[in-house]
């Protein structure tokens, strides 16, 4: 694993082979930033998780893990206002959290260079939608720069806060997934120093959007915009390779699918990239556009730049064949490939595909029928048994709203404990609306990370207008699903220090909750079926929210433990003599560490995959599953 | 897609080190100035689902992407897995088989079954003919941890001869990437790896 420490290397020229999020974190300090705030969010996390490490040892500069992104937002966006570096990052989702101040930023500005990623998540990997975050770029009036590959994430980072500090606008910085997540060579540069600290310039009708200032500003950013589109005829960021009949105009990852697909098909095209897409060059456009009869645009999710070429032609009367999505012969939905491009190519140009891939789909539709097997929650994790009481607790008939995290994958059998999901935060507020038009129990759940970026005001609004719902908060210490991050709930900070951890069950009381209690899920199964009934009961009576908190370290955190110290617990172990092969714990909890073995037909316990948490010696019912003794 | 370049899918089970043996082979690659490209997924398909990952060495990789019917060379950490992804691989490609089965919770809970191993082999061979078959949960054991799982797949990949990375390469990746602890067993998968899959081609 490419470790902080490499990316704090004062080591000029270096090549290294990094992740995209990793090249980004380099960036961070090749560009001299000096405040970085975010909330973690994949394919976005590992800016952070690098960041944090490296962040005590990089002079005068701060990192946190915000609260949440539009927190985040903020917190960066004051810094930059204040005339430093800096940075927000987030996944496509967390620009919507921070979609409030993101447009008031672009109509105030800022002094320092300020630049937002947005990690966008085609084919849904890791997210609950493919939003295409490039519109946002249009409506709220931000340059867009989108890189291609790990190696531009940082070369064009840098250009993007010369290009902000020279507009005093924001940038807009959009990767996807396979950027974020791609592994390649990327050659280090020198590092930047950053300053201490500088003093606030007050300007309040600059930085106060009140209308009358606010006014003003739309003029001014339309303007900024005019300045930052003569940036985009001349930036080296949109240039031209290659020539032919054909015209390719694309940006991001796609870039790379298209070189593929000519060098496979071997033809030749010239091609338009794109680094900087909003506002796009017209002029650099207008000119492709008269230079070719056709003119295919490549570009993942939305016709965004397609949409442009088509407006561009119209304004200038020119009667380029533009094809794209528009007549199909791009998908709008999921990620592409060289195979995409190759096939609308064959399509366009009239020539065979280099591979029959026809065949291949057609004997990979032949292949037997395989056992599915999608996520699930760790062997040993601690939601695995409360949502196993919760279900046990209310007969699997309450309304079971999920939140954001490790946590969803409950919807699975059997556990099937998630059946309304927006966003993060809305188990509360989903159980709020639904506990007034239906007379069913609900029980919600939520994790602690979860619980601090948007849970609290859901908790204000349940309990001021006196909902009937039942709150499971899933407190594992940690940001289990991004990879483990702090949050204000575990007493890290992304700077490394040890502060104060909030208290989950007091911050509920706070908010005046009558009802909270704790309690450790690994404890006594029976407990905690027992504790989730009376709290659904008390809800019921009371027409009112009640909370429990579940507390439990994440299963993976507590094995690296182990791992480390080479500590272990006894082993469990199925009894063959008990073992009655009703197959109950196989049924009910859908342990990964626990298979049927098909010659015996009774359970066995993986022992290389267990986390000695032994929720299922309280599920057998003939008291099979034991642990050995020391 | 260019003869140039080599695809590599590595198709495993979350937890199995299917990342970590991506990574090691791009560092060996770079280390000895091969262009490399590796596509991971992380999140949500890291909790014990399904795991794939592609590595592509050579001038000619510029993005991650490993297209159907474009690998040369296919590594299943187990059956199932292995089968989920033979339709990437060329019709002369090889693929690496693990023979040693994790049962998908589907299967233990009686809800699908888990084909025989012949039918996987023979649903393979629509693809290729090219399969070599071992059992590297057993090889990693021997060598000291069922953790070098991975370390064995390396040593395998090296075997074949199929990518332009050496036995030296790809231990000093090992060397620089792991803690000390480990290295002894991790180098000895390695070897084990390779040897096995250079007595199956034999």
């Amino acid at each position: 694993m490419t470790k902080p420490k490499q990316l704090l290397e004062d080591n000029v020229g270096k090549e290294i082979l990094l992740l995209g999020n990793e090249s980004i974190a380099r960036g961070v300090l090749e560009a001299g930033v000096r405040l970085v705030a975010l909330y973690p969010g994949t394919p976005s996390s590992e800016i952070g998780n690098n960041l944090t490490f490296m962040a005590p040892h990089i002079p005068d500069f701060y990192f946190e893990f915000s609260t949440n992104e539009k927190v985040a937002l903020e917190v960066a966006g004051a810094a930059a206002v204040a005339g430093v570096r800096s940075m927000m990052v987030c996944k496509g989702p967390g620009l919507n959290v921070a979609a409030d101040p993101f447009f008031s930023l672009a109509y105030v500005g800022v002094r320092g260079g300020m630049v937002i990623i947005v990690a966008d998540d085609p084919s849904m990997w890791s997210s609950q939608n493919e939003n295409d975050s490039r519109y946002y770029a249009l409506m709220g009036n931000m340059p867009l720069i989108e890189p291609s590959d790990p190696s531009e994430a940082k070369s064009m980072l840098l250009q993007a806060y010369e290009i902000s500090e020279k507009l005093e606008l924001p940038i807009l910085f959009r990767t996807t997934t396979r950027i974020n997540h791609t592994r390649s060579p990327v050659t280090f540069g020198p590092i930047q120093d950053r300053p201490k600290k500088v003093e606030f310039v007050k300007d309040p009708f600059r930085f106060v959007p009140i209308p009358s200032v606010a006014r003003i500003r739309h003029s001014w950013l339309l303007k900024q915009i005019e300045l930052a589109m003569e940036i985009s005829e001349s930036t080296e960021l949109n240039f031209t390779i290659g020539s032919g009949n054909l015209g390719i105009i694309t940006s991001g990852v796609s870039y790379n699918y298209v070189v593929e697909a000519l060098s496979t098909l071997n033809i030749d095209a010239e091609t338009l990239k794109l680094g900087m897409t909003h506002p796009v060059p017209e002029k650099m456009i207008s000119e492709f556009l008269k230079r070719h009869k056709q003119v295919m645009i490549v570009e993942e999710l939305d016709p965004f730049l397609e949409t442009h070429a088509r407006r561009i032609a119209q304004l200038n009367g020119i009667k380029t064949n533009i094809l794209g999505k528009e007549q199909g012969f791009f998908p709008r939905t999921l990620e592409y490939s060289p195979r995409i491009v190759i096939e609308a190519l064959s399509k366009i140009l009239n020539c065979n595909t280099s591979i029959n891939w026809k065949t291949i789909d057609q004997k990979a539709s032949e292949i037997l029928e395989l056992p599915p097997r999608p996520p699930l929650l760790c062997a040993g994790c601690p939601h695995r048994a409360t949502y196993y009481a919760i279900r046990v607790a209310t007969r699997g008939k309450a309304i079971y709203p999920s939140d954001i995290g490790c946590y969803t994958l409950s919807i699975s059998p059997p556990l099937e404990t998630a059946d309304i999901l927006f966003d993060m935060g809305s188990s509360i507020t989903t159980a709020c609306g639904l506990a007034e038009v239906t007379d069913q129990d609900v029980v919600a759940t939520i994790g602690d990370s979860t619980f601090f970026a948007a849970g609290l005001p859901g908790i204000a609004n349940a309990v001021y207008n006196q909902h009937r719902i039942s709150l499971v908060i899933l407190d594992n210490h940690t940001t289990a699903m991004t990879g483990h991050q702090p949050h204000p709930g575990t007493g890290v900070t992304g700077m490394q220090e040890k502060v104060p951890p909030l208290n989950i069950a007091k911050v509920c009381k706070g908010l005046g909750v009558e009802y909270v209690k704790t309690i450790d899920p690994f404890a006594s199964l029976a407990d905690l079926v027992a504790a989730v009934r009376e709290m659904t009961t008390w809800t019921r009576e009371n027409h009112k929210p009640s909370v429990l908190v579940s507390i439990a370290p994440c299963a993976l955190l507590e094995a690296a433990e182990r791992r480390k110290t080479g500590e272990f617990p006894t082993p469990y172990y199925v009894d063959s003599e008990l073992c009655n092969s009703c197959k109950r714990c196989l049924n009910r909890l859908s342990c990964p560490a626990m298979y049927l073995d098909t010659e015996t037909g009774q359970a066995v316990i993986d022992q290389t995959m267990c986390n000695y948490c032994g929720t299922c010696v309280a599920v057998c019912p003939q008291g099979a599953i034991k642990q050995e003794d020391v | 897609m260019n003869s140039n370049t080599v695809s590599i899918v590595i198709s495993g089970v979350g937890g199995q080190g299917v990342l970590t043996l991506a990574e090691i082979l791009a560092k060996a690659a770079l280390s000895d100035s091969h262009n490399v490209r590796v596509g991971e997924i992380h999140g949500m398909a890291q909790r014990g689902g399904h795991v794939v990952c592609t590595v592509r060495i050579g001038a000619g990789a510029q993005g991650p992407i490993v297209d159907p019917g474009t690998a040369n060379l296919l590594v299943g950490f187990e059956p199932v897995e292995t089968l989920r992804e033979a339709h990437m691989i060329r019709e002369d490609g090889c693929v690496l088989l693990s023979s040693h089965i994790q049962y998908p919770v589907a299967v233990s809970m009686g809800n699908a079954s888990y084909p025989p191993n012949k039918e996987i082999i023979d649903s393979i061979r629509k693809f290729t003919n090219r399969i070599l078959e071992f059992d590297a949960m057993a090889m990693a054991k021997e060598a000291g941890s069922s953790r070098a799982l991975n370390m064995i797949m390396l040593g395998a990949i090296i075997g074949t001869g199929l990518t332009p990375i050496t036995e030296e390469a790809a231990i000093d990746a090992v060397r620089s990437t792991f803690s000390k602890k480990f290295e002894s067993i991790n180098i000895k998968a390695v070897k084990m790896g390779r040897e096995k899959v250079e007595d199956l081609n034999r």
